[in-house]
């Protein structure tokens, strides 16, 4: 048996940069970038939901 | 690449090309492990519709990091100087191995400028307030906001404002501005009061649990749905760690933080002789973690979070933090160094704020630096993830910004194994 729990959304724009520094965050000693989300993703998503 | 593992009775296949997660049985695991299992038709065929679907084995896709040019980030050390004497502080207990001193207005101003001119067309700019103690110079403080502000409205941008305080001096008109204008705030708190109190002590050498602790739960309170951290730092001193953060949860904090030390200290230090015990602690944390999910009483911490579905772009993911590129230090005298962390390193001086960035021979190095160029990260499943690990603690514990160092990277894969679980009991709950 295998399931899938969680695959990356498709992505329309990769590279944007748009992005929060990774340090700017709540730990200042081991960045993790994985646990960021992407801002051009939320910042659509936000706009789809209104 | 297919890293499979096992959290308690579950087994899990994380495929690093792909990013994506699967459940699946022991026998599965174990076959996709390399092993010799006998597999039935049925079970080899699940596997090859995933693979052809691109969501298993898939290649890794080599992308280059991001290389704008553009600063998106300071980090403003508006006071080289702290109302406390932690233990384990690596910032020389505020002073930096250097005199402790204030940050003028002057020089703040002069960074908010030079960001604005470094940003190009970047809309979003943050500025980090830190120390030693920001709030020792809040005057500065408040009015480095207000002129950011009010210049970044004239180039049609906006600054995205954070100050990491002690709390200690978190008094009304304090608390009310940090509020009002910044995006977060980090609060440090180490846990059990004995624990805190150990190490983060007043210059009297008081423990200082006491005189924080109220301030803190008063503007967290204040703070209602914007972002806070209440960040700790555990050391060798306690190891049993969960407690803290279970302890703060407790307290009725709900966004967390607690950092493995970053210390040459010998009795404090981080040692590969406690990893077991760390993987441990970060096991039962991740337990309660989701027991109080599932009771209602969740709360957030920082690195049981894994966004796969919604997370960065693989360019920003082979980039790292951004330090010394996009990402600067300003020390109280206008200095610019890659990032908090080589504050004080004079060989790591990049430029000041007012003559600007005068070594692009640094700059062409952490621009450069990046998942591909930390070679023992090739084949560890970690990497997309974590993007090769803090260049600072690289520098500071292998001598070399893309050499990792194991310690971190144990604790790192932990954790985010711990979180993918997280992320499939979730899953498992919403179905």
């Amino acid at each position: 048996m295998i399931k899938t729990v969680a695959k990356p959304a498709e992505k329309k724009v990769t590279g944007c940069g748009e992005c929060r520094s990774t340090c700017q965050s709540a730990c200042k000693t081991s960045c993790t970038v994985g646990n960021q989300s992407c801002e051009r993703i939320t910042r659509e998503q936000k706009i789809e939901k209104k | 690449m297919i890293h499979t593992f096992r959290y308690h009775e579950k087994f899990y296949v994380y495929d690093t090309g792909s990013g994506s997660l699967h459940e699946c049985d022991e026998k599965t695991a174990r076959h996709l492990a390399g092993e010799p299992v006998p597999m039935t038709d049925e079970e080899l065929a699940e596997i090859a519709d995933l693979k052809a679907a691109g969501l298993l084995g898939a290649p890794e896709t080599e992308a280059r990091p991001i290389k704008s040019g553009e600063v998106k980030a300071l980090c403003l050390h508006v006071c080289h100087d702290c109302n406390l004497r932690c233990k384990y502080c690596f910032a020389d207990e505020g002073a930096y191995h250097a005199a402790r001193e204030m940050m003028p207005l002057s020089v703040a101003k002069a960074a908010v400028d030079f960001l604005l001119r470094e940003s190009g067309n970047r809309k979003a700019l943050e500025m980090d307030f830190f120390g030693g103690e920001p709030l020792m110079n809040f005057g500065v403080l408040k009015e480095t906001v207000l002129y950011a502000k009010e210049e970044g409205k004239k180039r049609g941008k906006k600054f995205l404002f954070t100050t990491t305080t002690n709390g200690l001096l978190l008094d009304g008109e304090k608390a009310d501005f940090l509020n009002e204008e910044m995006e977060n705030v980090v609060l440090s708190l180490d846990g059990r009061p004995e624990v805190h109190d150990a190490v983060r002590k007043t210059v009297s050498g008081k423990g200082s649990f006491d005189a924080v602790i109220g301030k803190i739960k008063k503007f967290v309170q204040i703070r209602g749905d914007k972002h806070y951290y209440v960040r700790g730092t555990f050391t060798a001193k306690n190891l049993d760690f969960s407690k803290d953060v279970l302890f703060l949860a407790d307290e009725g904090f709900d966004s967390l933080s607690v950092e493995p030390v970053v210390t040459g200290i010998d009795d404090l230090a981080i040692k590969e002789e406690h990893l077991p015990r760390i993987e441990g602690e970060y096991e039962r944390l991740c337990d309660e973690y989701l027991k109080r999910e599932a009771e209602g009483r969740g709360f957030n911490f920082f690195h049981f979070n894994v966004d796969l579905e919604g997370g960065p772009c693989l360019q920003k993911r082979v980039s790292a933090c951004g330090a010394g590129n996009e990402y600067f230090s300003v020390l109280p005298n206008g200095d610019l160094y890659p990032c908090h962390q080589f504050a004080g390193e004079t060989e790591w001086r990049m430029g000041s704020v007012s003559e600007g960035l005068t070594r692009p021979d640094l700059r062409k190095k952490f621009a450069t630096s990046c998942l591909f160029t930390r070679k023992k990260c090739g084949d560890c499943f970690a990497k997309f993830i974590c993007s090769g690990g803090c260049s600072a603690n690289n520098y500071h514990y292998c001598g070399d910004v893309d050499e990792p160092y194991p310690i971190t990277c144990a604790m790192m894969k932990k954790r985010i194994e711990c979180a993918m679980h997280i992320l499939a009991e979730r899953k498992s709950r919403e179905n």
